[in-house]
């Protein structure tokens, strides 16, 4: 009985590892592909252990850092603002429409419900953001196009409140003389902080991860993110590597664009706070996956 | 109730404040740009150099490899000029090749002021055809004699080629307007190892140059792909390839009659010449699979040569491109299609606020020597300093990376020969580059622009064919015996002679109309 118990452990830890070493396998060749010599790379292609190492791609950001600076400064004001804006506006829909009281509730969850299946079109959305809102080559587009309210996360939301928040708590409250503000900070809010850590974290990803924001609203590379930076790259590289039509200009460009493993170091520096940021969410993380089980 | 009304009440003021953020915000920016314009036209009235012009802000939208650092101080730099000349300011709105197909398609798409933009890259007729370019006769005659002037001085078949149902939508920059075809080598190994290369003068030639470079630098790949294949840019020495290459004219004449090029004899003797460098190793094994660039595989000593097309002046840019001396050999005369001339042109979009005022602005960029070197390399003593008369350089202590303003597309902003050479190409650089456009051989169907639009089904699913073949079969991963008359059936199978007949039908017409 005990032997077979330690025997499943062990094969279960193994094939844990054999898993991580599968995860983590792809960041290490990023990392040694930004830290290889790039006529090296050329030469004699990636490699896990480059045989020569070199800096200069983490020398040429560090000279470049100007602009690199300022797309990291980017990314992260509207991941905060993105997130903090999100997150409040995410929690205050969700909230009434948990709430059984509310009048034009499921009309309203509908309205919710239906932009997760159906968008305008991206054509008609550029208008209107551009046409009505002025958004175009603003910070704005970064954080409202597309990515302030999301109607997956809303649905979470309330399903939390409305299956992990007794009634009776709130009832308690509005007899003790509480108001709905009152109730929702002071009651719901300090209660909800698995769900608030789990969309918080999606937020955060989705902000810090998006390029497409930018690559549709902003012609001005002032307000160029880092993943932004770093698509524009890649699109320009590959724009170069097709079209034969068009492209006997091409040629003449190639010179300009980033060698390999600038571009590896770029996505390096990118992934590196996700990655110190985790740990700390994930504490929460666990927390908020169990949401929606029913609870003694 | 009451609670009800309580909450009902709470939602909308969460609503209203919504609201009032996005609403604040976006006054703030109104005000913002009024201002700006206010301050702008106020500083227009005092100038008012130009006599009756109104002053305007005219947009200029134009690819780029990455923007420049001091575009800005470019940009103010040219509007003091266009002030004075023509009572205009001007926006340069640069936009990465990245981004550039869909960001100009929502940018056109909607009403926002575009004035001059870059049209052609493959996107023309479509263009065209969804009426989002103004038609240019009447402006040209008006307002654009310089544009017109230039083009024809070199020849009036350049200006005709982008008729459209005979108008003008667009016009081309003045560039290399042909293409030659041949090999770039290294120039120090050429050299080293005695090469004749007076003595190339076809594909078949290179085996024994090849062979000098396979045997003395082991390490070294004799020859790598330009494009996505060996032969990618070469077929087009040989053929029309009359848009998409679906359907082209062998030796940019035939008669009008359009063959599929993947059937011609030409094609098929070519495709063995590659397989043979790649038997025997002339080629590297990857090269199908390889997304390395020719300059960086060049560059980092790995290759020897690429085989492209060409221009005067071909070898200093290469050289230039790769960190190494290089040397060219052009041993495919020089060919003029229609897409030669329709890749790089300017158009006044139909978003043009106000279309004649740009039109001026496009005859300055063919006119005006002044504009036209600031566009191209930057402002003087900042960007470059002159070497002498005509010929420029980088200031002291600037180089490619560290300029401030370093496009290198005078091939792009209207009248090349106009600016200035830079320091190591040829001083008559520019007149061997009128020259060449003059001599090129024209295509028959030059001007022939095939709307794709009646076999747009055909055309996918003919070019996923293409995708799956032509890549092994151009750079010789597999054997054309076997592989070229499967790829042909697949073609028939998809609809490529349907394509050709449309193709062939839309011709006729062309050249009946023409006549």
């Amino acid at each position: 009985m005990q032997a077979s118990g330690k025997l499943y452990q062990w094969i279960i830890n193994i094939v844990m590892l054999v898993f991580t070493f599968f995860c983590i396998m792809p960041f290490w060749l990023l990392f040694s592909a930004s830290l290889t010599d790039d006529m090296e790379l050329v030469r004699s292609g990636y490699a896990f252990f480059p045989d020569k190492i070199s800096f200069s791609a983490y020398h040429y950001l560090w000279n470049s850092s100007s602009d690199i600076i300022r797309a990291y400064s980017i990314t992260v004001l509207t991941t905060i603002i993105g997130t903090t804006l999100g997150l409040t506006l995410t929690a205050m829909v969700a909230y009434p429409l948990s709430r059984i009281e509310m009048p034009f509730r499921n009309t309203l969850a509908f309205y919710v419900f239906f932009t997760m299946l159906f968008n305008g079109g991206l054509v008609p959305t550029y208008l209107l953001y551009t046409n009505y809102f002025d958004l175009k080559n603003t910070m704005l587009a970064l954080i409202i196009p597309g990515l302030l309210m999301n109607g997956f996360f809303i649905i979470l939301m309330r399903t939390f409140f409305a299956s992990s928040i007794p009634t009776a708590i709130i009832e308690s409250a509005y007899i003790d003389g509480a108001r709905e503000w009152k109730i929702f900070y002071r009651i719901v809010l300090p209660l909800s902080t698995p769900v608030l850590a789990t969309v918080g974290l999606f937020y955060t990803i989705l902000y810090w991860n998006d390029w497409f924001n930018g690559l549709i609203y902003l012609t001005d590379s002032h307000y160029y993110s880092l993943q932004n930076l770093l698509n524009r790259i890649l699109l320009d590289v590959q724009f170069l590597q097709s079209s034969t039509q068009a492209g006997s200009r091409n040629a003449d460009i190639g010179a300009n664009i980033p060698l390999a493993p600038m571009r590896m170091a770029m996505a390096a520096i990118g992934v590196i706070p996700l990655l110190i940021a985790y740990p700390f969410f994930q504490k929460y993380f666990v927390k908020g996956l169990t949401i929606g089980a029913v609870k003694g | 109730m009451r609670k009800n009304k309580f909450v009902a009440k709470t939602l909308l003021l969460i609503v209203l404040a919504f609201a009032m953020v996005i609403s604040a915000c976006g006054n703030g920016d109104n005000k913002s740009t009024n201002a700006g314009n206010d301050g702008k036209t106020a500083e227009g009235k005092s100038g008012n150099s130009s006599g009756e012009l109104k002053p305007v802000e005219l947009v200029m939208v134009f690819p780029v490899g990455g923007e420049p650092k001091d575009l800005k101080l470019v940009q103010d730099e040219i509007n003091k000029m266009t002030k004075a000349k023509i009572n205009a300011t001007v926006k340069l709105v640069p936009i990465g090749f990245g981004a550039w197909a869909q960001q100009k398609t929502l940018m056109m798409s909607g009403n926002e002021q575009v004035d001059l933009i870059v049209s052609g890259l493959g996107t023309y007729s479509q263009d065209v055809a969804k009426g989002q370019l103004l038609e240019l006769d009447g402006y040209l005659a008006e307002n654009g004699q310089g544009v017109t002037e230039a083009l024809d001085s070199l020849d009036t078949a350049f200006l005709n080629a982008t008729r459209i149902d005979g108008k003008i939508y667009a016009v081309p920059s003045i560039r290399d307007l042909a293409a030659d075809y041949g090999i770039t080598m290294r120039k120090d190994l050429v050299e080293k190892y005695n090469i004749d290369t007076a003595a190339i003068k076809s594909l078949d030639d290179l085996d024994v140059v090849f062979k000098t470079i396979k045997d003395n630098e082991p390490d070294m790949i004799p020859t790598v792909k330009y494009g996505t294949s060996i032969l990618d840019i070469y077929v087009l020495s040989y053929f029309d390839n009359l848009g998409e290459g679906f359907g082209v004219l062998p030796g940019y004449d035939n008669d009008l009659k359009v063959v599929n090029m993947y059937e011609t004899p030409e094609y098929a003797e070519m495709l063995n010449t590659v397989r043979r460098w790649n038997q025997t190793g002339y080629i590297a094994k990857d090269a199908a699979t390889s997304t390395e660039t020719q300059y960086n595989l060049v560059k980092s000593g790995k290759a020897f040569s690429f085989i492209s097309h060409m221009k005067p002046g071909i070898e200093t840019q290469e050289s230039r491109s790769t960190g190494k001396e290089m040397v060219s050999v052009h041993f495919r005369p020089a060919a003029t299609a229609t897409y030669n001339i329709t890749s790089v042109m300017w158009s006044i979009a139909r978003n043009s606020k106000d279309p004649e005022r740009a039109m001026m602005l496009l005859n300055m960029m063919y006119t005006d020597k002044d504009f036209i070197n600031l566009l191209d390399y930057g402002i003087e003593n900042k960007h470059y300093v002159k070497v002498s008369d005509n010929v420029i350089d980088y200031p002291q202590g600037v180089d490619a990376t560290s300029s401030g303003y370093n496009l290198q597309m005078g091939w792009m902003f209207g009248n090349q020969s106009l600016s200035h050479i830079w320091n190591g190409d040829d001083p008559e650089l520019w007149n061997q580059l009128a020259e060449f456009n003059r001599n090129a051989v024209k295509s028959k169907a030059l001007g022939f622009t095939f709307n794709a639009d009646a076999v747009k089904t055909e055309i996918a699913a003919v070019t996923n064919v293409q995708n799956q073949y032509k890549i092994a079969l151009e750079t010789g991963t597999v054997d054309p015996i076997a592989k070229l008359p499967e790829f042909n059936k697949q073609l028939k199978a998809a609809g490529i002679d349907k394509i050709i007949a449309e193709k062939q039908k839309q011709l006729d017409a062309w050249a009946a109309a023409k006549k």
